[in-house]
C-alpha cells in the first residue's frame, strides 16, 4: 500500500485524462463525473497522507522506464505541501470549469488535457530524482499548450505558439544543465544530494545558471517572462489554472527543489548564485509590477502580478535563511489561493458581463456582489494587508531578508506593497465607488462559477486568519524548513 | 494540542462586537444600518468602566494574538468609544439612508474595531491589523460624500495612509527580526539596540506621524478632515488621530535621539499649525489645523517623556469631538436662540481646550508638564495663546455660518445633547480620573502658580483675537504645503489658481509617464528571447556532440 501511494494520487490524475479523450463530446455528465471523482479521491489520499506525513512516515515507489532510467515518486512534506494545493485548486476549478463552459464545443479534449496537465503536475511534485522531474516537467509543458490554444483562434494559437517559443529553450537548457550535473556525480536522487566537489565552482556556477534558466521560464522570471501575459488568450479556467497551480507553480517549486535539493543551501550561498538569484527576484518583482500599472485589461493586469508574486517564493529560496524559507513557501500556497480567486472573478466577469477591460468594472460591486468581495479580498491580499493570506507571506519574507543579512529586501517589500496596492486599488475604487453606467447589465446566477471563487477567497482569508493554528500552510511550511532543512 | 485560548474573552469581545454590528448594517438591515451604530462601542464602554480588566491571548489566530489594554491605553480607549457612540448618534440622525449609508455603517464599524483595537493589542501583527484597518476603513468616512472634493481629499488620504502602512510594515519587520518576538514591549526594546535600529524607528515614526497629523506629514488632515460628514470629521479628529499618537508612545524607544525629532516637530506644529488655522475660512478646516495644532503638543509631550500624555490625549479627544459635532449643530440650529446656545457650547468647550484652569483643558495642561523640562513646560503654557487665538477665529467663522433652511426642529435638540455631553464629559471627566491617572493631589491644578500659568496666556491670546476683526487675514486653501507648492504667487483664484498649480504636478506625472514608457520599451526588446533560447539549444547540441566525441 504504502508504495503504491504515490502511483496512485498521480493516476486519480491520469486515468480521468486517459478516458476522457475518448469519451464522446456529449456525454457531459460521464465526463464531468469522472474528473470530479478523480478530483475527490485525490483530495482524500492527500488529507490522509498529510496526517500520516505529519506523524513521520515517508512513501516511494520505483518505477523503471529504462534500463538505468528509473521514474522515482515519492512523498515528503514539500511534495505534499504543492500537491495539496493542487488537488484543492484542481477541484474548484474543475467545478468552476464546468460551469464556465456549460455545453461549449471540444470539451472531452479540453477535460483530457487539463486533468493531464494536473497529472504532470502531481508528478512534477512527487518526483523524487532529476530524471523524474525533467520528465514531467516536458509532460507539463505539452500537455498545456493544447489549453492555451484551446479557443483556436489567432491570439490563442499565437499565444500557444509563444509559449511553446520560450517553455522549449528552457526544457533544452535544464536538461543540458541536468546532464552536465549527473554526468558528473551520476544520478541525482533528491533525498540523497550529490556530492558537489567532483565539480568545479565555476562549472557548478554555470550548471546553477542552466538550472535557473530552464526552470527560470516557467516561473516567467524576467527577462523569461514574455509568454506568460500572451497567455491570457486561454479561457478563465486556463488562466487560473496555469497561473495558480500548474505551470508558474511548477517553476517556482523547481526553484526551490534545486536550491533545496539539488545543490543544497549552504552550497547555493557558498558558490555565491544565491544572491545574484535575489537581486533577479526582485528585479521580477518590481518590473512585473510595473508593467501591470501600465495594462488596461484586467487579465493581462492579474498576468503581470503573477510575474511579480511568484518571485516572491523564488526571492524567499534564494535568501535561504530558515524564515525566508517558510515566507517562499507558505507563499507557494498564498499566491495559489488569492490569485486563483483574482482569476475566478475575472472569467466571471468576462461571462457573466461582459467586462474585459477595467474601465467596464465601474459600479459592479452593487451588481455582483459576491464576486466583488472575493476580487477585493483578493486584491486586499496581493497587497499584502492583515489578515489575509499574502501579509503572512510578506512579513516571512520580510524578517527572512534581514536574518539572511539582505536588508534591501524590505525595500523590495515596501515597493511593492505600494506598487500593488496602486494597481489594485484603483480597481476596488471602480468596483464600489464610481457610478455603474447607464446600460450595465450583468448578474451572478451562475452557482458553478461563484461558489468555487467564494471558496478560495475564504480559504485565502483563513489561512491568514489562523495561520498560527497547527494546521495551517504556514506551520507546514515551518514543518518542512525545520525537518528537512533546518539546522 | 494547545488550548485555543487562555485568559478572558472580554478584549476579544470589544473588537468583535464592532465588527458584527458593522456586518449586520452592511448585509442584513441595510434599511437601518445607520441606527445600530451607537450600539457599536457599547461593549468597549462597558469594559472601560469595568476597569478594562483582563487579557486574552489567543495562539492561533494571526501569528498569535495578544489582547490586553496597552499601558496608558484605558483612557483612550474610553474616550474612543464615548467619541465614537455620541458620533454615531449623530450620522444616526443626520446622514440620510441608503444603499451609501449601508457602506458608509459597514466601514464605520471596521474602522472603530481597528480604532479600538490599537489600545489592546499586545503582538504587533495584531496591532498591525488594528492600525490597518483604522487607516484604510476610514477611507469610506473621507469620500461619504462622493463629491469633487470628498474624492479629491479622499485620493490624498489613501495615498498617504497607504505610504503610512508600507512605512510601518518596514519598521514593525525590522524590530521583530531584532527582537525574535512579537511583543509590542520587546519590539520596542529591540530597537535600541539592533544595526538597522535607526532606521526601523524612522520608517515607525513615518507610518505613525503620518496618522497623527505630525508636521509635515499633516498635509492629509485639513483636506480629509472636512471633507468628511461631521460625525466622519468627529471621528477622524478626537479618535482616530490617537492611533498615530498611541503608536509612538508605544513603539518610540527613549533615549535614541528620535524624542528630540518629535519635539522639535512637535513644536512646529503646534504654534505654525495654530497660527495658519488663521488663513483658512471654512470652520472645520480651522478646527483641522487646531488638530494639528494640539497633536504637535502631544507629540512634544511623547518626545520629550512626559507622564501626562494620555490624558491630555483623553480631554483633548473628548473636547475636539464636541466641537466638530457643534459644526453639524450649528447647521442644524434654526431659532437665534439654537444658535445662541450652539456658541455658547462651543466657546466653552474651546475655552478648555485653550486650558482656561480648573477646567478639564486646563487640568490636563498640568497633567501634560509633569515629568517636562522646564522650557517645554513653558512651552506649553504659551501654546495657551495661540490655541486661544485659531480657536477665537473658529467661533466667529461658525457665527459667520450661513443659516440652513428649514431643517425638523426636534432634531437639533438631540443633536445638541450629543455634543453637549461630549463637550460636558470633557469639562469634567479630567477631573474624575485626576488623583487616579496623575498621582496629584486634588487641591493641585487651584495652586496661585498654577491658576496664573493658566490664565496669562489665555488672556494674551484674547487679546490677540480681538485685534482680528480689524485685520483682513490672508486666505489659502486647506492642505498647506502642497497649496503653497500650486500658489506660487499671484494669489490663489478659483480655476486660474488651479490651472497655475497642475503646472508642477503635470511635469511629476510626465516623469513616471517616461519611466513607464522606458519599462515598457524594454520589454518589447525582449522579445525576440526566445531566438536566444534556440540559439542556447544549437549550442548545446553542438557542446554536447563535442562531448561524445571526445569521449
Amino acid at each position: 500500500m504504502t508504495a503504491a501511494l504515490p502511483v496512485l494520487i498521480v493516476l486519480t490524475s491520469l486515468v480521468p485524462a486517459c478516458v476522457t479523450f475518448f469519451l464522446a463530446q456529449d456525454s457531459h455528465r460521464l465526463r464531468n463525473g469522472l474528473n470530479l471523482s478523480g478530483a475527490v479521491l485525490k483530495l482524500a489520499l492527500i488529507v490522509w497522507m498529510l496526517f500520516a506525513v505529519a506523524g513521520g512516515a515517508s512513501y516511494e515507489a520505483t518505477l523503471p522506464l529504462a534500463p538505468g532510467l528509473v521514474i522515482l515518486l515519492r512523498v515528503d512534506a514539500l511534495a505534499l505541501l504543492f500537491i495539496s494545493l493542487s488537488a484543492a485548486l484542481w477541484f474548484a476549478t474543475t467545478i468552476y470549469a464546468i460551469a464556465y463552459f456549460g455545453k461549449k464545443a471540444e470539451l472531452s479534449r479540453f477535460f483530457g488535457f487539463f486533468s493531464l496537465c494536473v497529472a504532470a503536475t502531481t508528478g512534477l511534485a512527487l518526483s523524487g530524482s532529476l530524471i523524474s522531474f525533467f520528465i514531467f516537467f516536458e509532460l507539463l509543458t505539452l500537455s498545456t499548450w493544447p489549453l492555451v490554444a484551446h479557443k483556436q483562434d489567432k491570439p490563442s494559437l499565437a499565444a500557444a505558439r509563444a509559449y511553446l517559443a520560450y517553455a522549449l529553450p528552457g526544457s533544452a537548457a535544464l536538461l543540458w544543465a541536468i546532464i552536465w550535473l549527473e554526468s558528473a556525480t551520476g544520478p541525482v536522487l533528491f533525498t540523497d544530494p550529490p556530492d558537489l566537489s567532483v565539480l568545479e565552482p565555476g562549472a557548478l556556477r554555470a550548471i546553477f545558471a542552466l538550472f535557473i534558466i530552464g526552470v527560470g521560464v516557467k516561473a516567467a522570471l524576467v527577462p523569461l517572462h514574455g509568454w506568460l501575459p500572451a497567455a491570457m488568450a486561454a479561457p478563465a479556467p486556463v488562466s487560473a489554472l496555469l497561473h495558480a497551480v500548474a505551470v508558474v507553480k511548477a517553476g517556482a517549486f523547481g526553484v526551490v527543489r534545486v536550491i533545496y535539493d539539488v545543490f543544497g543551501a549552504g552550497n547555493v550561498v557558498a558558490l555565491g548564485v544565491g544572491w545574484p538569484l535575489a537581486v533577479l527576484a526582485s528585479v521580477t518583482i518590481l518590473w512585473g509590477s510595473l508593467r501591470a500599472l501600465q495594462q488596461d485589461e484586467i487579465k493581462k493586469r492579474l498576468a503581470y502580478s503573477t510575474v511579480s508574486q511568484v518571485s516572491y517564493i523564488i526571492l524567499g529560496a534564494a535568501l535561504a535563511s530558515p524564515l525566508a524559507m517558510i515566507g517562499g513557501l507558505v507563499h507557494l500556497i498564498h499566491q495559489g489561493l488569492m490569485k486563483i480567486t483574482l482569476f475566478f472573478c475575472a472569467g466571471i466577469y468576462d461571462e457573466r458581463a461582459g467586462v474585459k477591460k477595467i474601465t467596464g468594472l465601474n459600479g459592479m460591486g452593487r451588481r455582483l456582489p459576491w464576486t466583488s468581495v472575493c476580487f477585493s479580498l483578493g486584491a486586499m491580499g496581493m497587497i499584502g494587508l492583515p489578515p489575509m493570506a499574502g501579509f503572512v507571506s510578506k512579513f516571512y519574507l520580510g524578517l527572512g531578508g534581514l536574518q539572511a543579512g539582505a536588508p534591501w529586501v524590505l525595500g523590495v517589500l515596501a515597493a511593492s506593497t505600494l506598487l500593488n496596492a496602486a494597481y489594485f486599488l484603483p480597481l476596488l475604487y471602480r468596483l464600489w465607488v464610481l457610478p455603474a453606467p447607464e446600460d450595465a447589465k450583468g448578474d451572478e446566477r451562475a452557482p458553478g462559477l461563484v461558489v468555487p471563487a467564494v471558496v478560495t477567497a475564504a480559504a485565502s482569508l483563513g489561512v491568514g486568519l489562523l495561520a498560527a493554528s497547527p494546521i495551517s500552510p504556514l506551520s507546514w511550511a515551518t514543518l518542512i524548513v525545520t525537518r528537512e532543512y533546518g539546522p | 494540542m494547545t488550548a485555543l485560548y487562555s485568559g478572558t474573552f472580554l478584549p476579544l469581545g470589544v473588537l468583535v462586537w464592532p465588527l458584527l454590528v458593522g456586518l449586520v448594517a452592511m448585509v442584513v438591515w441595510s434599511r437601518g444600518a445607520l441606527w445600530v451604530l451607537p450600539l457599536a462601542p457599547v461593549p468597549a464602554l462597558g469594559f472601560v468602566v469595568a476597569g478594562a480588566p483582563g487579557s486574552v491571548v489567543v495562539p492561533d489566530l494571526l501569528l498569535g494574538v495578544h489582547l490586553g489594554i496597552v499601558p496608558g491605553g484605558a483612557l483612550l480607549l474610553g474616550m474612543t468609544a464615548l467619541v465614537w457612540t455620541v458620533a454615531g448618534m449623530h450620522a444616526a440622525l443626520t446622514l440620510r439612508a441608503g444603499p451609501q449609508a449601508a457602506v458608509f455603517a459597514g466601514f464605520w464599524c471596521v474602522t472603530l474595531a481597528g480604532n479600538l483595537g490599537v489600545f489592546l493589542a499586545g503582538d504587533i501583527v495584531t496591532f498591525y491589523l488594528a492600525f490597518a484597518a483604522v487607516s484604510l476603513a476610514a477611507w469610506f468616512l473621507v469620500i461619504h460624500e462622493r463629491t469633487q472634493k470628498a474624492l479629491a481629499a479622499g485620493r490624498q488620504y489613501i495615498t498617504l495612509a497607504v505610504l503610512g502602512e508600507a512605512a510601518l510594515l518596514v519598521g514593525l519587520m525590522i524590530g521583530a527580526a531584532a527582537a525574535e518576538d512579537l511583543h509590542i514591549a520587546s519590539v520596542r526594546a529591540a530597537l535600541v539596540d539592533a544595526p538597522l535600529g535607526p532606521l526601523g524607528v524612522a520608517a515607525l515614526v513615518l507610518g505613525f506621524g503620518i496618522k497623527a497629523g505630525m508636521v509635515p506629514l499633516h498635509l492629509w488632515l485639513p483636506v480629509a478632515h472636512p471633507a468628511a460628514p461631521v460625525p466622519g470629521s468627529a471621528v477622524l479628529s478626537g479618535a482616530i488621530v490617537n492611533a498615530g499618537l498611541i503608536g509612538m508612545m508605544l513603539f518610540v524607544p527613549d533615549g535614541t535621539g528620535w524624542g528630540d525629532v518629535l519635539v522639535a516637530a512637535g513644536l512646529v506644529g503646534g504654534f505654525g499649525a495654530a497660527l495658519w488655522g488663521l488663513t483658512q475660512r471654512n470652520p472645520k478646516a480651522v478646527l483641522a489645523y487646531s488638530t494639528i495644532s494640539q497633536m504637535g503638543l502631544m507629540l512634544m509631550l511623547v518626545g520629550a517623556g512626559s507622564a501626562g500624555v494620555a490624558y491630555y490625549a483623553f480631554h483633548h479627544g473628548l473636547a475636539k469631538a464636541a466641537l466638530f459635532l457643534c459644526v453639524g449643530v450649528m447647521a442644524a440650529a434654526q431659532t437665534p436662540r439654537q444658535r445662541g446656545a450652539t456658541l455658547g457650547l462651543v466657546v466653552l468647550v474651546a475655552l478648555s481646550v485653550a486650558g482656561l484652569p480648573l477646567t478639564g483643558g486646563g487640568v490636563a495642561k498640568l497633567a501634560g508638564k509633569q515629568g517636562l523640562p522646564d522650557a517645554l513646560s513653558l512651552v506649553l503654557t504659551l501654546s495657551s495663546m495661540t490655541t486661544t487665538l485659531v480657536l477665537v477665529w473658529f467661533v466667529l467663522r461658525l457665527a459667520q455660518a450661513p443659516a440652513p433652511p428649514l431643517a425638523p426642529s426636534p432634531l437639533w435638540r438631540s443633536l445638541f445633547a450629543g455634543a453637549a455631553v461630549l463637550g460636558g464629559l470633557a469639562l469634567v471627566a479630567p477631573w474624575a480620573v485626576w488623583g487616579h491617572a496623575t498621582g496629584l493631589p486634588t487641591g493641585y491644578p487651584a495652586q496661585p502658580a498654577n491658576m496664573f500659568a493658566g490664565i496669562w496666556p489665555l488672556l494674551a491670546g484674547l487679546g490677540a483675537a480681538a485685534l482680528i476683526p480689524g485685520q483682513r487675514l490672508p486666505e489659502y486653501p486647506p492642505g498647506d504645503i502642497l497649496a503653497l507648492l500650486r500658489w506660487r504667487g499671484g494669489g490663489w483664484s478659483g480655476r486660474a489658481g488651479a490651472a497655475r498649480s497642475a503646472a508642477p504636478r503635470r511635469h511629476w506625472r510626465r516623469a513616471v509617464l517616461r519611466a513607464l514608457l522606458h519599462v515598457r520599451r524594454l520589454e518589447t526588446h525582449m522579445r525576440p528571447w526566445p531566438r536566444a533560447g534556440w540559439v542556447l539549444i544549437v549550442t548545446a547540441l553542438t557542446f554536447s556532440g563535442l562531448v561524445l566525441w571526445t569521449l
